[in-house]
């Protein structure tokens, strides 16, 4: 057990600096620098690029940038460069901002995938199975920005309520009930949207591994000696189909700090996918490193977390 | 029955194996014929590919007869099916049609010869990108499964490390040190080369010995790649990508399709590791095929259907992708029409003219599915142990 | 079954929690009615965040939006874009202007003369005021005081790289200078020096020579010397002064009054290389700033420079939160390293400090920046209580937000306008901005270096056409570079008319004929280009499009390519790298086109990316820099503005139109020394701008009926 847990641990350290690497050359090797001033205001002058590019060491061989910029990392000095503010403390606010979406977005998934990928596999090839299967690859087949458009849109003309932004501006000294649900109504629709293509993943995930189990012989046999149907669907196979999401746990981590480019943007929801994409869009290269890093030790936290809980969970394992 | 039963004895003596009674694709058939919505989804597919084939031929050229990039500001955001006002247009801005089946653009062009060259565009995007990712994705998910076992030497690596930072600082323009590393490979090689009859002879001294030593094996070290590159999230990155890269269709297919092959290389692993062991392949070592045709020839078809799965359900993906990123502005540009950014054109004239987004919205959605459904039942009949049992 | 039903309610739970939140959230009725707070605020809609909140720091939309709320300039415009005071009551214009007495130069009716009988002979000249020439007679009555300066010696060091053993080393150069002569004018007269050669002889000036007074110890110094001459030792100068006096008990917002130091000390920060200012070359010409009294700022320009007006309407920073002493202490409170420390890491860039209409109050990054108004403003407090910039990334959810009512004004496209002008909820205002759209071409590359192409490329483009569809009618045709509500505009000169017919013959006449299939060839070469412009810019992406078909019309096979902003700037632009490209200029008011326009500026990295060079254009454009008076700037922008049409280096396209559309609930409050207060509707200015009273802005509970509206 420690000598596994120790190997995987050096393992993901080794897996971590490649993933430093690769993102760093990504990023320094691509063409177009990055500038802070805007090059088509007429009163740019090209020694105040030159200035710019000496002060963020970009004139230096990219071996040199590489270390500069980690040691920054490692000591939480690196500073976006388009507003020269702590990236680390900004990436902690965006993080702070997605969690509840984040939060919602996975109740959602999980709450709602379950019932409905379990009845799917009880009744299979039904009607209810069929619809469910329809309905599950609709919902990953819709364009995200289409689908949330058209939402907005009817939600807005029908009910004349805010939805954009994580409240509602100017609601003034309102009482905390009304804040909080302010609050909550404007989380549903982009947690919603962000939910759709995990339910449809993970309902079909639920109805396969259900399957799976209810193939068994074990099942056959709890049957044939008479068991309500329900103690067998819902106690016997439920429980060892459950075992594979388990470990699931631990690989939704990394949607943390993945968000939603797209419904962040549309939403203009101040999260972490929304941070990273206008760092893109600026060049803000210490911002995009880091979220780069941040979410790839997320990755490799994960798979550790789930790689021990099936070890903990399933008895067959023993290391 | 009778008859059929003497015919039975009558050939009972002759030698041929007997055959199944129904080949496989029959069988594949009979299977996939249950599932309606596979079929269905299959019937569109077929229909889209041949809209994009067609639409290819009508759109291309220099006097096409469907001209997706034909301005008429006149005629702007006209509704489908609505005629044009001929007082207004030379004659050879007049649709071909005589009205607009899809209606007209904020720049007047035919939203209908758009979505025609669309389809070709947004077809070969996703089969570029999915080719890609499968192709890379058989290669190491081949290697690794069946020489998963071969170790790589230090030497191997540290050649292979000299070689990359050499010919890197010569293209970081580090002239003189790149080249002394390259000129330090090619003389290791040669060393190599040189010793290597001696070597068989007599053993190599114990100072060389450590550089044999058995570093990493091939499997360990594909699968880490794999590793690394899940670490980076795959929208996230392929954005930072094409942000940062020239825009350009090839640089959208391929950024997809370099960043989504590390499925079909786990599934292949998988597959080999398991075909490796069972008896055909072992009769096939004993006949002294080649370590290629092998892979190739005798593996690759059994290996093949959960690639093609995910292939299909990468080619839905692809789409998604590229109408995702044409919203954030990094879709292929123009003059190529894509659907989606069509949709993210679109979109901003939604109450003025809302065909222009839910025209390619529903159709990308309808092809999507099509595509999801279709993968969904290959997935089903390829996969016996979901069959029913009867 | 406990797991089933657990199953089942916990999906049905969160969904009725979810959904019954709705009942909670006001509607747009609903937000002002029951909250007259939300009246007293005012919430814009931008597609961007700000950067850093300093006005010397940053020049992007987003930041200067803020900025021109929270700090204030000593000067700025007005409706009729003349020159206002803000912190500076008033300000005076004037200059001091030198000249090395020459005596080798012999003075008509003089002979040779020392200065003190010189500076007798000018004074003379001046009281007895029979000149002849009446530019001398001009340029004598302005002269108020004329004193003599006594020879002086001096040394100075100059750095110096030996091209042999490129080694660095200083050489001196010592410099005896004789005696000068100080004239004090009550204006700024460029012509000066060329009017006083006619009392002091032709070549009074041009025979002093820098040179002979100067001597270096060093061999290499020696041959350095004519360099440095016209440096050192110039025969004439122009020093404009600008003399600002300040209002008095203007106050920052934490109390401070702003004084004469702090705008000198904004002054030295803009230059302080630390800072990184990309303002710095506005103020390159300045010589110094002195604080005469706390009251009093005088500005000594090196040279003639008539911008430089325009540059003092630059927000004014506070010297006693970021002078050095402010940022050492912060630098240590914050554990930095003080070496590296410097403007740009002060938290005072995210929660600034000026002397505007509203203070800053609040700032969440990427969500909003919110601004409270400042009760002790100079001209009175501004009628809402506050300012909320809201940062909403998407246009379409934007105007979402406006039906909601969570925002009062957005970056409102044409379209939106056209159908939000009918609904009697809004009011609409279209005013001319002063940013135009063009095509550009690289007159470096063949055949763009041909005037009749470039004029040809231009008559192929139904630019009314642009404007009527694709812009919904928000814009104006124009034909040159000057904003099109100043007069320095000359609306004299026509459009090219849209005549593909013309533009075919025009191109025949430049050698290029159609052939068999179409295309436009000269010398069995087919006229083919790339036309490039940045993604991102739905207007631009529409006339790359337009173009592009306009063009294959008449037999020109155009390929055009979207790129991403930076690398169409860093690759493309600034290494001239393109074949014709479509871009816009954000214009300022002053009529100077020394960036975009002179012919020293084609190089690499330069604005003048087309490659413009006309001689005549460029004596036009220093003539315009140097010019004061404004009605000869106006003869000489006309001048220039003819040239620039007749050469066609862009196609130019159109102005845009400043778009908004308000409820009509928020008017103009306006309230009399009586205390009557008067209600007004909301109109723009003859400029167009539409905000320009903003501080009298207020939202009304029920829209009032306006006499004018019938």
């Amino acid at each position: 057990m420690v000598s596994f847990i120790g190997r995987s641990f050096v393992q993901k350290i080794i897996t971590l600096f490649f993933v430093s690497i690769v993102s760093f050359l990504i990023i320094h090797l691509a063409p177009g620098k990055p500038s802070q001033v805007d090059p088509m205001n007429p009163k740019f002058t090209p020694e105040m690029v030159e200035r710019f590019s000496k002060e963020f060491h970009l004139d230096k061989p990219l071996y040199v940038q590489y270390v500069y910029f980690y040691q920054d990392l490692f000591t939480g000095k690196t500073a976006s460069w388009k507003d020269n503010q702590s990236v680390l403390k900004k990436i902690w606010e965006r993080f702070l901002n997605s969690l509840p979406l984040f939060i919602v977005g996975t109740l959602i998934t999980w709450t709602l995938s379950f019932p409905v990928g379990i009845r799917s596999a009880i009744f299979r090839e039904g009607v209810y199975d069929r619809t469910a299967t329809f309905l599950s690859y609709l919902l990953i087949s819709i364009p995200g920005f289409f689908f949330a458009y058209v939402l907005i849109i009817f939600v807005v003309t029908r009910f004349h309520v805010p939805v954009i932004g994580m409240e509602t501006f100017g609601i003034g000294d309102a009482s905390l009930p009304y804040i909080l649900m302010d609050r909550i109504w404007h989380m549903l629709l982009p947690s919603v949207l962000g939910a759709t293509g995990g339910i449809a993943v993970l309902s079909r995930y639920v109805r396969s591994q259900m399957l799976e189990v209810e193939g068994q012989d074990y099942i056959r046999t709890a049957r044939a000696k008479g068991l309500p149907p329900e103690q067998v669907h819902y106690k016997h196979a439920l429980r060892n189909a459950l075992l594979p999401f388990v470990t699931m746990f631990g690989l939704i981590l990394p949607g943390l700090i993945g968000g939603s480019v797209i419904i962040e943007s549309i939403f203009s929801w101040p999260g972490m996918g929304r941070m990273a994409y206008e760092a893109i869009l600026a060049r803000d290269y210490p911002v995009i490193l880091t979220v780069n890093f941040v979410s790839a030790v997320l990755v490799l936290a994960g798979t550790f977390i789930s790689d021990l809980l099936y070890l903990i969970v399933d008895p067959r394992i023993r290391l | 029955m009778n008859l059929n039963e003497t015919t039975v004895t009558k050939d009972f003596h002759v030698e041929a194996p007997l055959t199944p009674k129904r080949t496989r694709w029959e069988e594949f058939w009979l299977l996939f014929g249950q599932n309606r919505l596979a079929i269905l989804g299959l019937l569109i597919f077929i229909l889209f590919f041949c809209c994009a084939i067609t639409g290819l031929f009508l759109t291309s050229g220099s006097k096409p007869i469907f001209d997706p990039s034909l301005v008429r500001l006149e005629e702007k955001l006209r509704p489908p099916f609505s005629k044009p006002n001929l007082d207004l247009l030379e004659p050879d801005q007049v649709p071909t049609l005589n009205f607009y089946l899809m209606g007209t653009d904020d720049l007047g062009r035919d939203v209908f010869a758009r979505m025609l060259q669309g389809a070709w565009v947004s077809l070969t995007v996703g089969f570029v990108a999915v080719g890609i990712s499968v192709l890379i994705g058989i290669f190491m998910g081949g290697i690794a499964g069946y020489f998963g076992q071969h170790y790589l030497k230090i030497d191997h690596i540290l050649l292979t490390l000299l070689l990359v930072s050499g010919t890197g600082l010569i293209i970081l323009d580090v002239i003189r040190f790149g080249a002394a590393l390259l000129l330090l490979c090619l003389a290791y090689i040669v060393y190599a080369v040189l010793t290597r009859h001696r070597s068989k002879k007599k053993a190599s001294p114990s100072w060389g010995a450590m550089f044999h030593i058995n570093a990493v094996s091939v499997d360990t070290l594909i699968m880490r790649i794999v590793d690394i590159m899940l670490c980076f999230p795959s929208f996230f990155l392929i954005l930072t990508v094409v942000a940062i890269l020239p825009a350009s269709i090839y640089n959208i297919m391929i950024v997809i399709g370099l960043t989504s092959w590390m499925g079909t290389t786990r599934f292949v692993r998988a597959e080999f590791l398991s075909l490796r062991e069972q008896d055909f392949v072992a009769a096939a070592k004993a006949l002294g095929i080649g370590n290629f045709r092998i892979i190739f020839r005798h593996m690759m078809p059994n290996a093949v259907a959960p690639v093609l799965v995910s292939a299909t359900i990468g080619i839905a993906s692809a789409i998604l992708t590229e109408a995702g990123l044409s919203f954030l502005g990094f879709g292929v540009p123009p003059p190529h029409a894509t659907w989606g950014n069509i949709l993210s054109n679109g979109k901003n004239f939604i109450f003025d003219a809302p065909w222009l987004t839910f025209i390619p919205g529903i159709t990308i959605l309808i092809v999507v599915l099509s595509f999801n459904l279709f993968g969904e039942g290959l997935r089903d009949v390829l996969n016996p142990k979901l069959r029913e049992r009867h | 079954m406990t797991i089933r039903r657990v199953l089942i309610f916990a999906p049905i739970l969160l969904i009725v929690v979810l959904l019954q939140s709705y009942f909670w959230v006001p509607t747009y009725e609903q937000q002002t009615r029951g909250n007259p707070a939300r009246l007293a605020e005012y919430i814009a809609g931008s597609i961007g965040d700000a950067s850093l909140l300093n006005p010397i720091l940053t020049a992007d939309s987003a930041s200067s939006n803020i900025q021109d709320f929270v700090f204030e300039g000593l000067i700025d415009r007005d409706e009729q874009l003349r020159f206002r005071g803000r912190l500076a009551k008033s300000w005076e214009v004037f200059e001091e202007a030198f000249f090395y007495v020459n005596p080798s130069a012999s003075i008509p009716g003089l002979g040779k003369a020392d200065p003190q009988t010189l500076a007798a002979f000018v004074k003379d000249a001046q009281k007895k005021n029979h000149a002849t020439d009446p530019g001398l007679k001009n340029s004598l009555k302005r002269i108020t005081e004329i004193s003599v300066l006594p020879p002086s010696t001096f040394s100075v060091t100059r750095p110096f790289k030996d091209p042999n053993t490129d080694t660095q080393e200083t050489i001196e150069i010592r410099v005896a200078a004789p005696a000068r002569i100080k004239l004090v004018l009550n204006g700024v007269d460029p012509d000066l020096f060329q009017n006083l050669s006619h009392l002091l002889g032709k070549n009074y000036f041009e025979s002093f020579h820098g040179k002979d007074y100067l001597s270096s110890p060093s061999q290499h110094g020696k041959e350095k010397l004519p360099a440095y001459a016209e440096e050192l030792l110039p025969a004439t100068e122009h020093n404009p002064i600008l003399l600002f006096h300040l209002r008095p008990g203007v106050r920052f917002h934490d109390g401070h009054t702003v004084e004469a130091d702090d705008v000198k000390f904004t002054y030295e920060a803009i230059m302080n290389p630390k800072n990184l200012s990309p303002r710095i070359s506005d103020y390159e010409p300045v010589k110094t700033v002195q604080v005469v009294d706390p009251l009093t700022v005088k500005i000594v320009y090196k040279r003639l420079y008539s911008p430089a007006i325009g540059t003092w309407g630059m927000g004014i920073l506070p010297q006693h939160l970021l002078n050095s002493k402010a940022l050492e202490k912060e630098a240590l409170g914050l554990g930095k390293d003080l070496k590296t420390f410097s403007m740009r890491q002060s938290t005072f860039n995210r929660r600034p400090i000026g002397s505007g209409p509203f203070k800053f109050r609040e700032w969440k990054s990427d969500q909003y920046i919110t601004l409270d108004r400042f009760d002790d403003y100079w001209e009175g407090p501004p009628n809402y209580q506050r300012y909320v910039f809201r940062i909403i990334p998407d246009l379409l959810t934007q105007e979402m937000e406006f039906y909601a009512g969570t925002i009062d004004s957005y970056g409102v496209q044409p379209h939106q306008v056209k159908r939000l002008e009918k609904d009697p909820k809004f009011q609409s205002f279209a005013g001319t901005a002063f940013g135009y759209t063009y095509i550009g071409y690289n007159m470096r590359r063949k055949p763009f270096d041909d005037p009749r192409v470039r004029r040809a490329l231009g008559m192929a483009i139904d630019v009314d056409k642009i404007i009527q569809y694709v812009l919904y009618g928000q814009g104006e045709q124009i034909t040159g570079p000057f904003v099109k509500q100043t007069d320095y505009y000359n609306h004299h000169i026509q459009p090219l008319p849209y005549d593909p017919k013309g533009a075919l013959k025009l191109l025949a006449a430049a050698g290029w004929q159609r052939n068999k299939d179409g295309w436009l060839e000269k010398n069995g070469r087919r006229f083919k280009f790339t036309l490039i412009t940045n993604s991102g810019n739905d207007l631009r992406k529409a006339i790359l499009a337009i173009a592009q078909n306009a063009w294959k019309q008449i037999g020109i096979d155009v390929r055009t390519d979207l790129l991403e902003w930076s690398v169409f700037i860093q690759e493309r632009v600034n290494k001239a790298d393109f074949d014709a490209l479509i871009l816009g200029w954000q214009m300022g008011i002053e009529p100077d086109l020394y960036q975009i326009w002179h012919s020293s500026q084609t190089h690499p990295y330069q604005l003048n990316f087309v490659n413009f060079k006309n001689q005549e254009a460029d004596d036009l454009i220093i003539k315009i820099r140097q010019e004061y008076t404004h009605d000869r700037q106006v003869e000489y922008s006309h001048r220039l503005h003819e040239i620039i049409a007749k050469e066609q280096p862009y196609t130019f396209l159109y102005v845009g139109k400043w778009t908004a559309v308000l409820d009509k609930r928020i008017v103009i409050k306006d309230v009399d020394d009586a205390g009557n207060i008067r209600y007004e509707k909301i109109k723009p200015t003859q400029t167009g701008n539409y905000a320009f009273y903003f501080n009298k802005w207020i939202k009304l509970p029920k829209a009032p009926n306006f006499m004018d509206e019938g």
